[in-house]
């Protein structure tokens, strides 16, 4: 099991610092919410890096542990709105994982902003950017989220 | 592994922002990245063209294309790389334009956001696995349920298109309810006039021979999946052949039983033997056994006796239970009504002359229980009729949708009224007037001009109906708070329409889910409203949602044209491999991953060790992939291995 913990001095840093955030969004919804941003060539941070999966519900605890193992500083995950999942349920399956996730990781220190949940439908290119935007600025705040060695505690 | 990688310039969509000449040189570092080539536009002719050829000169294992996003041109390229000889699946996009260059201002952060992206698509590209499509022979015939205008029709445009339909119906006579009706909203046509001759077409046109007619049958039974079903049919003996019989009606006068008509609602009474209503399709009695003196350990013969044709009546007839292969089913089962009983303000079943709308369509039809005059089955034509719209209905506490036919038919039933009985005061209560659509209005003028109408706008728990010296006696409270009290010789109340009775224990044989306020639920409200949750499972009708015989009648063509092509002719049908697939030896049959599956692909079959995924009915979503506390699952194309590389790489 990955052990991870916030470094104190988090703040002086945040200036410089670039955070990295893994999104994964799902192919119908919110990748193509992401595209609709593109389409209409608004601007946002570079700082996500997308993984597109065909339903949030294919998101697994272990994808989200492994970029913060390696070294994303966030992470998205972006859903299709409540009734609009394009297989029926899952991202109401997404948003139980998550949220029985963010009891774990809090128990490592980790914390809630640095992982998002939200829901980006295929139309909202803007909310797209603002959720990115905003979980950019959130995790910068935070600072980087560091990895003390495997061996370490 | 020696992946190719290409660079899409977009004409100067991509290279505006993204530098190709340092992306060339990073990307060039990676291990397995045997090239990068940039191209001018990929999509165009000449650039499928140019990938083609350089495919089949380059024989990279696999083939990374960073360009627009995927959702563009990804199975364009699939089918190059098909043409090329390589498994289309050995194809990853990297979405360098609308997610890089259309917005990342920056050129440095751009060509390193697409650097990355593009890593990760190299990564996760090489542990793709080859995937095949696998075909299936199926079975064409259809089963449809229900012989109401939706199932007609689509039973009607199948057999034309030369399928065998088996049509299952569970009352004794075709055509659902509107049959029973005598006219229709919008125009006043003649409803059986209709629907007869689409029943005709069934029963004796020139491609009935290609639809079973199984009436007082339902189905019992249900197994396998799209394309193969088997279909187990119970189908309660008629006692009367209906191939032979002439449809002369000298068995029903003979039969000494009285009992309540259903077919009327019970506003009156029939024989053991009988006809539904004249008129009724297929033009042959049906006998109750239930009724029947001969149920009951009395050696009557009388209806036998009276029929001049030999045999017809028969005596000896049992339960069948008949079996049918299907490649899709159609669920066209109806609508029922909102129980008035739960609306016990409304005085329905306690005070007399009050009736639900389908019980007064009966009491206008001229095959009905007062042949068509307007009065009180047991009593005097009224001077007054209250007609409360929206009973149960845009109220949170029974029903809060709108049914969206109610006015229609409330405003037919004022234009009849006036038409039978001039003079007649109607008394209109409604919580809200919906009359959507280009012909509608028309019955609604009609009502407004109408001298003897009034109308009075409620809210819930707004209307009262009482017994009264004079009939029933209706208190309000108006939308604006004003109380008052009219006596009415009659009361039609319009109930919400619900989802069709029976639908419950059909729903649970099919396993075709109902929503909340139990419709059969479709796949999607609007793309896809004629199509179940389940692969093979097409929804027709009000049995899906409130709706008029227009669009239960579109949906009915809806389906069936799913199903011709669907399961079209000279066509196996086609699996895609994106779904998920279980390692038995890890599966503890935990049964996490059936209750997640929104399809019910997955099974526990018991000569097997763990759970079966059904490649057909899976959808490739990947939810029980992620349930799976064992990893036992795996999901084709976005496996564990590829995803995780490929958030590696993007990281790295």
């Amino acid at each position: 099991m990955i052990q991870i913990q916030t470094h104190p001095e988090t703040q002086r840093v945040a200036d410089s610092f670039e955070p990295k955030i893994v999104g994964f969004l799902c192919n119908w919804c919110s990748y193509a919410g992401a595209d609709k941003a593109g389409g209409a060539q608004l601007s946002y941070p570079p700082n996500i890096r997308i993984i597109r999966v065909m339903c949030s519900g294919r998101v697994d605890a272990q994808h989200i542990l492994q970029a913060y193992r390696n070294g994303a500083d966030g992470v998205l995950i972006l859903a299709c709105h409540a009734g609009d999942c394009h297989y029926q349920e899952g991202n109401y399956r997404a948003t139980e994982r998550h949220r029985m996730l963010l009891r774990l990781l809090s128990q490592f220190g980790i914390e809630e902003a640095r992982c998002r949940f939200d829901y980006v439908s295929a139309g909202e290119g803007e909310k797209f950017v603002r959720v990115v935007s905003e979980t950019v600025e959130a995790v910068r705040a935070l600072g980087p989220l560091t990895r003390p060695s495997a061996s370490g505690g | 592994m020696r992946t190719g990688v290409y660079l899409c310039r977009c004409g100067t969509n991509i290279t505006e922002r993204i530098d190709f000449e340092r992306l060339t040189e990073e990307l060039s570092k990676q291990a397995g990245v045997a090239y990068v080539k940039p191209v001018d536009f990929l999509c165009a002719e000449d650039g499928k063209q140019f990938l083609e050829t350089d495919l089949g000169e380059e024989r990279p294992e696999r083939v990374v294309i960073a360009a627009c996003s995927p959702r563009e041109y990804e199975r364009a390229f699939m089918q190059v790389l098909e043409r090329s000889g390589m498994n289309p699946y050995f194809l990853q996009i990297a979405n360098i334009r609308e997610q890089v260059a259309w917005v990342t201002p920056e050129v440095e952060q751009a060509t390193s956001k697409a650097c990355a992206q593009i890593r990760g698509a190299a990564a996760r590209v090489a542990l793709h696995e080859p995937l095949f499509k696998t075909e299936l022979a199926v079975c064409r015939d259809v089963v449809v349920i229900g012989a109401g205008p939706a199932g007609l029709k689509c039973a009607l445009t199948l057999a034309e298109a030369g399928r065998k339909v088996v049509l299952v119906e569970k009352s004794p006579v075709l055509g659902g309810l509107p049959v029973r009706y005598e006219d229709l909203f919008p125009n006043m046509e003649c409803a059986p006039c209709m629907i007869e001759p689409v029943q005709a077409e069934v029963l004796h046109g020139p491609h009935s021979a290609n639809i079973e007619i199984l009436t007082l049958a339902e189905v019992s039974g249900l197994k396998g999946y799209y394309g193969n079903f088997q279909v187990t049919i119970r189908q309660t003996p008629r006692y009367v052949d209906a191939e032979q019989c002439i449809g002369c009606g000298e068995c029903i006068t003979p039969c000494p039983v009285s009992v309540s008509n259903q077919f009327n609602f019970g506003l009156d009474s029939r024989k053991a033997i009988a006809v539904p209503f004249l008129g009724a399709l297929p033009n042959a009695p049906f006998l109750d056994a239930a009724a029947c003196l001969r149920g009951k350990g009395e050696e009557c013969t009388l209806c036998r006796d009276a029929c001049p044709v030999e045999n017809v009546v028969r005596y000896d007839e049992a339960e069948r239970t008949i079996e049918r292969s299907a490649g899709a089913i159609v669920v066209a089962v109806g609508f029922g009504l909102y129980d008035c009983r739960s609306l016990p303000e409304l005085g329905y079943g306690v005070v007399p002359g009050v009736y639900t709308s389908l019980e007064f369509e009966r009491i206008l039809a001229s095959n009905g229980p007062t042949g068509g005059e307007l009065k009180q089955p047991e009593g005097a034509a009224p001077q007054s009729v209250a007609i409360i719209h929206c009973a149960g209905s845009l109220d949170q506490q029974h029903r809060p949708y709108c049914s969206g036919i109610c006015c229609d038919y409330a405003f037919k039933f004022n234009h009849l009224i006036e038409k039978k009985l001039p003079g007649t005061k109607v008394h209109h209560f409604y919580k809200e007037l919906v009359m959507p659509g280009k012909e509608e209005f028309s019955l609604y003028q009609d009502a407004r001009e109408n001298p003897h109408a009034a109308f009075l706008r409620y809210v819930s728990g707004g209307v009262r109906v009482t017994g009264s010296e004079g009939g029933a006696a209706v208190e309000y409270r108006d939308s604006a708070g004003n109380q008052g009290r009219i006596v009415a010789d009659m009361v039609v109340l319009c109930p919400a329409v619900t989802g069709a009775p029976g639908g419950v224990a059909l729903s649970r044989i099919l396993g075709a889910s109902r929503d909340r306020f139990g419709f059969f639920e479709e796949l999607h409200g609007r793309m896809d409203s004629a199509q179940s949750r389940i692969k093979g499972i097409y929804l027709a009708g009000a049995c899906q949602a409130p709706m008029d015989i227009q669009r239960a009648v579109n949906q009915g063509m809806a389906a069936a044209g799913y199903v011709l092509s669907g399961l079209a002719e000279g066509r196996k049908l086609e699996i895609e491999p994106i779904t998920a697939s279980v390692d038995e030896t890890r599966c503890s049959v935990c049964r996490t991953c059936g209750s997640v599956c929104p399809y019910q692909a997955i099974s526990y079959p018991p000569e097997s060790r763990g759970a079966s995924v059904n490649a057909l009915l899976c959808h490739g979503c990947g939810t029980c992939v992620a349930a799976c506390p064992c990893g036992a699952i795996r999901g084709n194309h976005f496996t564990n291995e590829q995803i995780l590389a490929e958030i590696e790489a993007v990281l790295a």
